[in-house]
């Protein structure tokens, strides 16, 4: 299963935390702030897979090749100025967790049409929302970006779009996150 | 008042770069506020901020009951705030759950979906046992309700029910059986509840044999990759019960992996293929081994063909996981997954060295070992002109980025790789001596000072991780105590190390490598002090004030060396008045050092500072008497205090399993009036005779093992070492040099055993530093000079001789003796239980963090019969909770009987006419709602719509 799903921007400051254990705040945070500092180590032609953190590796048994609860691999991806990362157990396949952070955004940019990260800043909400329609207390529930989309907009019809419009008026630059649909 | 939105406080908050703090405590102090109101909009708006601000760690808990009042609120929009509040912030300890038990109800029964979703997605976060217990029948009915979205949300927040309560699994798997069974259910259900039975899968396998059909042929016709992934991971658990499912599944996976375009899919059905085991068993040798060479082919394709880095790194993992059973197959690829080891990516560099680990033999070790020694040397390289400001090591010249606990991570696969199997793999000892001395040289320069912490939390974790420092000094130790052979070579290494003026060069100034690596080299140089190049020196290093700053537990094993190497230094001159003053002269740095020592804060420091300290005060004042033979205390007394019985490596475990002798009274008091014995005035031991005892003591001994040299002069082998002593000027040397030197040496050695010394320029980098040494040191023994080593043999020197006699005409490949962990077997095997815990079978494993603990779900059973035998309980707090769900099932069961008296007071068109009607039921006004699920008591009297939808699973489960 999925144990938590965390987006962070290049300077570590979280978009979106989301972790399907409960955890306490501040484990939380190093958590991110140790996950933040690996992803910013690599360079971007290295592979999508982090080794583990000093806070997870403590308890996981490298050793065991079975599965087991304790989270094994993380799967991030960079999208212009943001990481998307998703902490996993070894039943999930490392390859369709990166193709399902590929899910999530492009569905996100469907919300927000060319989604950049003020728009999930400002729509903090509706980025809940589309996270929520995709995975269910950390088993992927869709992956079909329609289906995804009728169930945000069936929760708060316009809502997400007029966030993002808004947003938009302020914003300085907004460019889109390069690199959609390029993969694959 | 003007209250800020989220959007206002986002807004704030870029507006105040370099003031966030300052701005977000006061936007608590307003949200505090504002949450306390009753407008309901302000509540919401304010807990929304709340939450924003816990994502950057700004504690909510405090408002965990507001959180509540929120999903509480009529408002769609302001729900879904609260519902998130409760995602967000919830914690175990968060109380007011229990008050939330019956709205959580309505929710999930109301009749708008949106509505519905949020407890279903809300629970999985926040359900205890109590709850799960309340909610389960409202849960179960949303099974049959007529969107996908609700049914596929249901089944996975029932998995997550059952996690924390198991029953709940043998009331909801029939259902969700149905629903994966049904061929007319919508595509999303079903692969949900794919999703769900892979993770309930590894758990109890035998339970999901029976599915296997059906999903053989949701694999074959669904066309559905994400959901084909889940399948193959979903078999490879169920076909090692099932051999017969592996001659099925043969076929159609080959068909997959020759023909997807889809490499996620192509990856899991060999990863599928290799974790099912499909791999090993003997029958249909042809096929398997077709289909492993397939895997095998597919693999080195990804990692040779495609620039996909995600392809490199699963590809690795999967060799990895292959390596274990198929070593030859594996070892076949060793091209590519060597190099991978010089990948830009570290991530597939570390994947690739835990290949190499599993697959490295007696033939390949020194090939990669010097491979990764190469790598380590690069990375040092820029580093050490970074010394001084480690913080800006993530970015050195070189392109490739060595971030410092990769450099360490290949220091400790370089000694995994050499130790294991209790060096079985290592054929030439000086090789890897040579190789551990330069390990320490290319030690990454900051080691993080909690690393040094010290066995206690290392028993705890099977695997546990050392300080690479200390791991070198220890693998320097376990050598030289294991390896006879080449006891003399590891001695002198750790002697090289020890040097006060090479540790410039070994140690940084202002790391604290030194101080784990030194601990136990310094113990080395101490007990086979016989073995040092220059005892002189090393004493020396020994004493060097500098010392005195080590950690305590590096000093206490510089404390033990230094009246060790002091007996050495002692016996090697000719007694006469000028060794009596320099010993002399010696004994009173020596006794300096230690003086300086016995006021240290460290207790154990302090009391073998103290204990050395009277000893060889002793000594000294025995040199001081104007006789011209050596004092006996000098010549036997100290020397006997530490030589006898030779040091054999003993298991950890051993000594667990010495049997207490019965006998033992630890509770007895030793006498009833200590306390009278305490006030005697003591008369007065004169400290000789306390050590006559003790040289009785380790005299005896001494008597029955008459090869141990000890009041003989040691002879020592005069020959430098050249490839121990660098300089600090010097660039490591690479491991092809010192091979080369060591041939050379080895050369040298077979023409003459009776080894003369080498002239200037044949030593080559010596030479400089022994001109230094002597110029330094004075008086030193002059190695140089003396040509020849003594003739004038005893027993002893033979020994010597023959010993390197042997060793100069070993062939290179022939394997030294290593002495394994000594231990012994106790009749009553009692060990095992009293043997740290590492087997798998333990749960008692520290538990990781983001784990989800569905350990619970092993004991239940979900074969269908009225009577599941009763889990014995192993545990405690599982008994506490089967408690308290006794209890709970009690209430609930009241809350029932309660519901059910109200329901007889409705007329049997229940639904139908509730529509129009408001009863004082607050669900039954939803349309939704079919109370005959909520009771199957009731008679079943539903919409039509509804009655085919409950008959349709009940047929459809009749045909299996």
């Amino acid at each position: 299963m999925i144990n938590a799903v965390l987006v962070f921007n290049n300077n570590g400051q979280p978009r979106l935390t989301k972790f399907y254990t409960q955890l306490d705040t501040q484990t939380q945070q190093s958590l991110i702030a140790q996950i933040y500092r690996l992803v910013a180590q690599r360079p971007a032609s290295a592979c999508n897979f982090l080794p583990l953190p000093p806070l997870l590796s403590q308890g996981a048994s490298s050793s065991a090749s079975g599965p087991s609860d304790a989270p094994t691999q993380i799967t991030y991806r960079t999208y212009a100025t943001l990481s998307f990362i998703m902490i996993s157990t070894s039943t999930e396949s490392p390859l369709a967790l990166i193709d399902l952070i590929q899910v999530f955004v492009e569905a996100l940019d469907r919300m927000f049409e060319n989604v950049c990260e003020l728009d999930l800043i400002f729509g903090y909400e509706t980025l809940h929302a589309v996270l929520g329609e995709m995975i269910v207390g950390g088993v992927v529930v869709e992956t079909h970006i329609e289906k995804i989309i009728a169930g945000v907009r069936a929760q708060e019809g316009s809502l997400g779009k007029k966030k993002a419009v808004q947003a938009a008026s302020t914003s300085l630059g907004r460019g889109a996150l390069p690199g959609l649909g390029a993969w694959r | 008042m003007f209250e800020k939105s989220l959007y206002d406080l986002i807004k704030g908050l870029r507006g105040h770069k370099g003031g966030e703090n300052e701005y977000i405590q006061s936007s608590l102090r307003e949200c505090k506020a504002e949450i306390k109101t009753q407008d309901m909009d302000k509540k919401a708006t304010a807990l929304l901020k709340l939450i924003y601000l816990e994502m950057f760690g700004y504690d909510m808990s405090w408002a965990s009951f507001h959180v509540l009042e929120v999903m509480s609120s009529a408002k769609y929009l302001q729900k879904r705030v609260g519902y998130l509040g409760a995602v967000q912030s919830f914690r175990p300890d968060t109380e007011v759950l229990m008050l939330a038990t019956n709205l959580l109800k309505k929710d999930i029964v109301t009749s708008s979906i949106p509505n519905m979703s949020l407890p279903l997605i809300t629970l999985p976060h926040i359900i205890t046992p109590s709850l799960a217990m309340s909610l389960l029948p409202e849960l179960l009915s949303r099974l049959s309700h007529s969107s996908p979205v609700v049914r596929k949300k249901t089944i996975v927040c029932l998995y997550r029910l059952a996690l924390v309560y198991p029953e709940a699994l043998k009331l909801a798997w029939p259902k969700i059986k149905d629903h994966l069974m049904d061929d007319q259910e919508d595509g999303s259900v079903t692969t949900a509840a794919i999703n769900v039975v892979c993770e309930l899968g590894w758990r109890r396998p035998h339970d999901f044999l029976p599915l296997a059909p059906r999903l053989f042929e949701l694999l074959v016709d669904s066309g559905n990759n994400w959901m084909a992934i889940k399948i193959i991971k979903l078999f490879a658990t169920l076909t090692p019960l099932e051999p017969r499912l592996t001659r099925k599944l043969l076929r159609p996976l080959t068909n997959i992996i020759q023909t997807t375009s889809a490499m996620s899919l192509l990856y899991e059905c060999i990863n599928g293929i290799i974790q099912g085991g499909i791999l090993d068993g003997e029958e249909n040798l042809q096929e398997r081994d077709e289909v492993a060479t397939l895997c095998v082919g597919k693999l080195r394709g990804m990692i040779v063909m495609d620039s996909d880095p995600n392809l490199k790194y699963v590809a690795l993992l999967a060799l990895n996981r292959i390596v274990a059973t198929h070593p030859t197959l594996v070892s076949m690829q060793q091209d590519v997954i060597m190099d991978c080891l010089d990948d830009p990516d570290v991530s597939i560099r570390l994947q690739a060295l835990d290949l190499a680990v599993g697959m490295i033999s007696s033939d390949s070790l020194q090939p990669v070992v010097s491979r990764l020694l190469d790598q380590l040397q690069q990375a040092s390289a820029p580093a050490v002109e970074l010394v001084d400001t480690p913080e800006t090591f993530e970015t050195p010249p070189n392109p490739t980025l060595w971030p410092s606990d990769y450099q360490t991570e290949v220091i400790h696969r370089i000694l995994d790789l050499c130790s294991q199997k209790n060096y079985s793999e290592i054929v030439d000892f000086e090789w890897y001596v040579a190789v551990l001395v330069q390990l320490v040289r290319l030690l990454p320069p900051s080691e993080n000072e909690d690393d040094w912490a010290y066995p206690k939390e290392h028993e705890a974790i099977p695997n546990f991780r050392m300080n690479t420092a200390l791991r070198i000094g220890t693998e320097i130790r376990n050598v030289a105590v294991r390896v006879k052979g080449v006891r003399m070579e590891a001695t002198r290494a750790a002697e090289s190390l020890m040097f006060v003026d090479n540790r410039s060069a070994f140690f940084p100034s202002g790391s604290n490598i030194g101080d784990g690596v030194l601990g136990p080299v310094a113990w080395v140089v101490g007990e086979y002090a016989e073995y040092l190049l220059s005892p002189n020196r090393t004493l020396l290093s020994l004493i060097d004030t500098s010392n005195s700053s080590l950690p305590a537990r590096t000093l206490s094993l510089f404390l033990q060396a230094i009246p060790k190497v002091f007996v050495q230094v002692s016996q090697t001159g000719q007694p006469g008045d000028l060794w009596n003053s320099e010993m002399s002269l010696l004994l009173a740095r020596v006794i300096e050092f230690l003086e300086a020592l016995a006021a240290h804060p460290d207790l154990d420091v302090q009391e073998r500072a103290i204990e050395f300290l009277e000893v060889l005060r002793l000594a000294a004042e025995a040199l001081t008497s104007d006789t011209e033979e050596v004092p006996f205390l000098l010549a036997s007394v100290i020397p006997n205090l530490f030589t006898g019985l030779e040091l054999n490596p003993v298991a950890t475990s051993a000594q667990r399993k010495v049997v207490l002798p019965d006998s033992l009274r630890l509770e007895e008091a030793f006498s009833h009036d200590l306390s009278e014995i305490f006030r005697k005035p003591e008369s007065s031991s004169p400290h000789d005779s306390k050590l006559w005892e003790a040289s009785d003591f380790y005299h005896i001994p001494e008597l029955s093992y008459p090869n141990k040299q000890t009041r003989d002069l040691a002879p020592v082998d005069l020959q430098p070492h050249a490839s121990y002593q660098n300089f600090a000027g010097m660039p490591v040397e690479s491991s092809n040099a010192v091979q080369r030197r060591m041939l050379e040496r080895r050369e040298r050695f077979k023409d003459d055993p009776f080894y003369i010394a080498p002239s200037g320029d044949s030593s080559g980098p010596s030479t400089p530093f022994h001109e230094a040494l002597n110029t330094s040191n004075g008086e030193v023994l002059d190695i140089d000079s003396i040509p020849i080593v003594d003739l004038k043999l005893g027993d002893e020197q033979l020994r010597h001789v023959d010993f390197d006699r042997q060793r100069s005409r070993r062939p290179p490949v022939s394997k030294l003796v290593v002495a394994g962990d000594e231990t012994f077997e106790t009749q009553n095997s009692l060990t095992d239980a009293s043997m740290p815990k590492g087997g798998d079978n333990h749960p008692t494993y520290k538990r990781s963090l983001l784990q989800v603990d569905s350990s619970s779900l092993g004991n239940l059973s979900l074969a269908n019969g009225p009577s599941s035998p009763q889990v014995p309980a192993d545990e405690g707090d599982t008994e506490m909770a089967r408690a308290m769900q006794e209890v709970e099932e009690v209430r609930l069961r009241m809350q029932r009987a309660s519901e059910r008296i109200q329901l007889e007071g409705i007329p049997a068109e229940g639904t139908l006419v509730k529509k129009k009607k408001k009863t004082k039921r607050h669900v039954s006004s939803d349309r939704d709602v079919d109370p005959v699920v909520k009771d199957p008591t009731a008679p079943v009297v539903g919409k039509k719509k509804k009655k085919k939808k409950m008959q349709e699973p009940e047929k459809l489960s009749g045909e299996n």
